[in-house]
């Protein structure tokens, strides 16, 4: 692990050369001859030139040298050429392999100290072969550590390792690539004093926790190599030596600074709703007792003037003359059209503020029915009506209800000029989520410069004499369907008829 | 016309009474007409309490009862009606200017025998003060103990 960004090795290792050790048995006994026959050699070309007593050594260096590389057997048979050697050529009588009863301890001492040199040369073969064999291991070791390590590069989670007095030893790229700073510049110093973590708890706690149970995650505060804040999602797990001491720390961590953000923007947001909610819901209970002071109280005096010039009108009936008796009658008109005002107000915010109960709701149905009203209503008027066939719609019965009321009667206010009249109701572009419905009249229509004032409240494009109406039905029609997650508008040319759409949306609505 | 039960009319409104008992008038029924200007003296008049001490005994036929009532309103008059023993079977018709549909669950919560919105238009108004004292004053059966005048 102290080995920091290291470069991928291959797994498999190259071993490195061996001694060169002879393969075959007749190499290893060729090596005994020609070592002890240049050891030879080279005593009797000295001897010439009167260098003496070097070839003891020398024939040592030889059994040596076929100990070493040709093993036990070439080293038996080195001594054993080497003794004869010795003894043809120079022990006393020259030439010949007669060995005297004074020589013989030469000969023991020479071939126990050939024999020790062999055995020290076999020994130290054995225990290099070994160290070969372990330090291949440890080389495989090595690679396939090398090869770990490197998959943690590969992470894009932020890795790191510090040791028990908080210097970072490991350092991933992952790291690398949140705080800014590479392995070479992060490992050997203070985590703290890189990263100066925001702890969410006392540092005490944190290591009681680690040293209990080895692991320990948390959201911390970081700072990174530009002086930027990060926060990360930490977690901590402790590695213990083979004693069981605690050893390092391998800190894994992920940036959470965006979610964190939207985490703090979505409780900025919400707390705000919160306010507006209880803001509006306060509007709201003020226009609630506004609504309710209307109902009662301005309702009273009109009604007391509707009532006393009623009273008035029967009482000097003989006594007024034409032109006040128009007067008075008069008067009660304008009461009895503030009162109708009055009461399509109070019904339009009524539908602003109730609860809707959705239900599915045949539209077809609905419509069957809202006509068939309107047909006693119209009795000695010649309408032509197409309905055509509509869906069932989650929303609320009684205010689709209003809406088509609206529409139709409007449709049928609207074509009273006409000797024959045609109102079609139908739907179009069903679609998965959205339904539109039209009414199409072919009544006195409207001028399409004016289409944005026709869903006003109290907005008329007609004079009252010509036809009446307060100007508050397609206002309420809007408000509703807007309730439903649809909206409503209209088409039309003058004397040619008009046509009013609304959508209702399946997901949306209040 | 057998019997002409008694009307308790409720209601603080000077001019809604005028209006009221006129239209009563024209069809003979606002002789037998109480008005009480608030809700305490409605239940004054019912508890045979404060200036209706002396007052003959027995129930009125029907309540006529506004809900926007100075001191004690219409909600609370009625409330403690139909939480008497002695009352409850006294048939009680909220007669108001209010259209708020709370107004009206709260009142049939509290078991109103019906309830009855002013209409704004004269005819209406007398048409509908009419029907209630011919139905409630005249042809309803009211309970025993209510007060009649042949």
């Amino acid at each position: 692990m102290n080995q920091v960004s290291i470069e991928a090795r291959q797994a498999t290792v190259q071993r490195k050369p061996r001694l060169p050790k002879p393969s075959s048995t007749i190499q290893c006994y060729g090596l005994a001859v020609l070592s002890v026959s240049v050891a030879l050699g080279g005593a009797l070309f000295l001897q010439r030139f009167d260098f003496r007593d070097v070839e003891v050594p020398l024939f040592l260096f030889a059994v040596a040298v076929a100990a070493w590389y040709g093993g036990p057997g070439a080293a038996v048979l080195a001594l054993l050429l080497s003794c004869v050697s010795f003894d043809y050529f120079f022990v006393e009588p020259f030439h010949t392999l007669y060995i005297s009863r004074s020589d013989l301890p030469y000969f023991i001492v020479f071939a126990s100290f050939a024999s020790l040199v062999t055995w020290f040369s076999a020994v130290r073969r054995r225990v290099e072969g070994e160290l070969r064999q372990a330090r291949d291991e440890l080389e495989i070791e090595v690679a396939e550590r090398t090869q770990q390590a490197s998959l943690l590069n590969l992470t894009h989670d932020t890795i790191f390792v510090r040791d028990m007095n908080d210097v970072i030893t490991y350092w991933n790229r992952g790291a690398q690539e949140l705080y800014g700073w590479t392995a070479e510049e992060a490992i050997g110093k203070r985590a703290d004093d890189l990263l100066q973590s925001v702890l969410p708890a006392p540092i005490e706690e944190i290591r009681a926790e680690l040293l209990r149970s080895e692991r320990w995650d948390g959201e911390l505060q970081k700072t990174r190599a530009d002086g930027s804040q990060v926060v990360v999602a930490s977690r901590w797990s402790l590695r213990r030596d083979e004693q069981g001491r605690p050893a390092a720390i391998l800190e894994t961590n992920n940036d959470i600074t965006e979610r964190e953000r939207r985490q703090q923007e979505v409780r900025t947001l919400n707390e705000e709703l919160g306010k507006r909610t209880a803001e509006l819901e306060v509007i709201n209970k003020e226009l609630e007792a506004f609504a309710y002071s209307i109902s009662h109280d301005l309702r009273a005096p009109l009604r007391h003037m509707a009532g006393f010039t009623e009273l008035l009108q029967k009482n000097t009936a003989s006594l007024l003359n034409e032109k006040n008796q128009r007067y008075v009658r008069m008067i009660l008109e304008s009461a009895q059209r503030m009162g109708s005002l009055i009461d399509d107000l109070l019904a339009f915010s009524r539908i602003g503020r109730a609860e809707t109960h959705k239900t599915m709701v045949s539209l077809d149905q609905l419509v069957e029915e809202v006509v068939t009203e309107a047909r006693q209503d119209t009795d000695g008027r010649n309408i032509v009506w197409k309905v055509g066939s509509l869906p069932a719609w989650y929303g609320d019965r009684s205010m689709l209800r209003l809406v088509l009321v609206n529409l139709i009667s409007n449709a049928v206010k609207f074509t009273r000029t006409r000797s024959q009249a045609e109102i079609e109701i139908g739907c179009m572009n069903q679609e998965q989520d959205q339904v539109v419905v039209f009414i199409r009249d072919n009544g006195v229509g409207f001028d399409m410069k004016y289409v944005n004032k026709l869903f006003g409240v109290f907005q008329r494009l007609h004079a009252p004499e010509a036809f009446e109406g307060t100007g508050i039905g397609l206002a309420t029609v809007q408000r509703i369907v807007h309730r439903h997650g649809g909206r409503a508008w209209a088409e039309g040319l003058v004397d040619k008829g008009a046509t009013f759409y609304f959508s209702l949306s399946k997901s949306q609505g209040v | 016309m057998s019997t002409l039960g008694r009307i308790l009319l409720v209601e603080d409104d000077p001019k809604d009474v005028e209006l009221t008992l006129t239209a009563l008038e024209e069809y003979n029924l606002a002789n037998e007409v109480v008005v009480a200007r608030d809700g305490e003296e409605a239940l004054d008049y019912l508890y045979r309490r404060g200036s209706f001490t002396t007052r003959a005994n027995g129930n009125p036929a029907v309540l006529l009862l506004d809900l926007k009532l100075p001191k004690v309103d219409g909600l609370e008059v009625l409330e403690q009606i139909k939480s008497d023993e002695k009352l409850r079977m006294v048939p009680v018709v909220v007669l108001t200017s209010s259209h708020e549909e709370r107004d009206m669950v709260a009142s049939y919560r509290l078991g109103v025998n019906a309830y009855v919105v002013k209409p704004v238009d004269f005819h209406e108004f007398v048409n509908a003060i009419r029907e209630l004292g011919i139905f409630w004053g005249i042809i309803n059966q009211p309970p025993p103990g209510s007060i009649k005048t042949h």
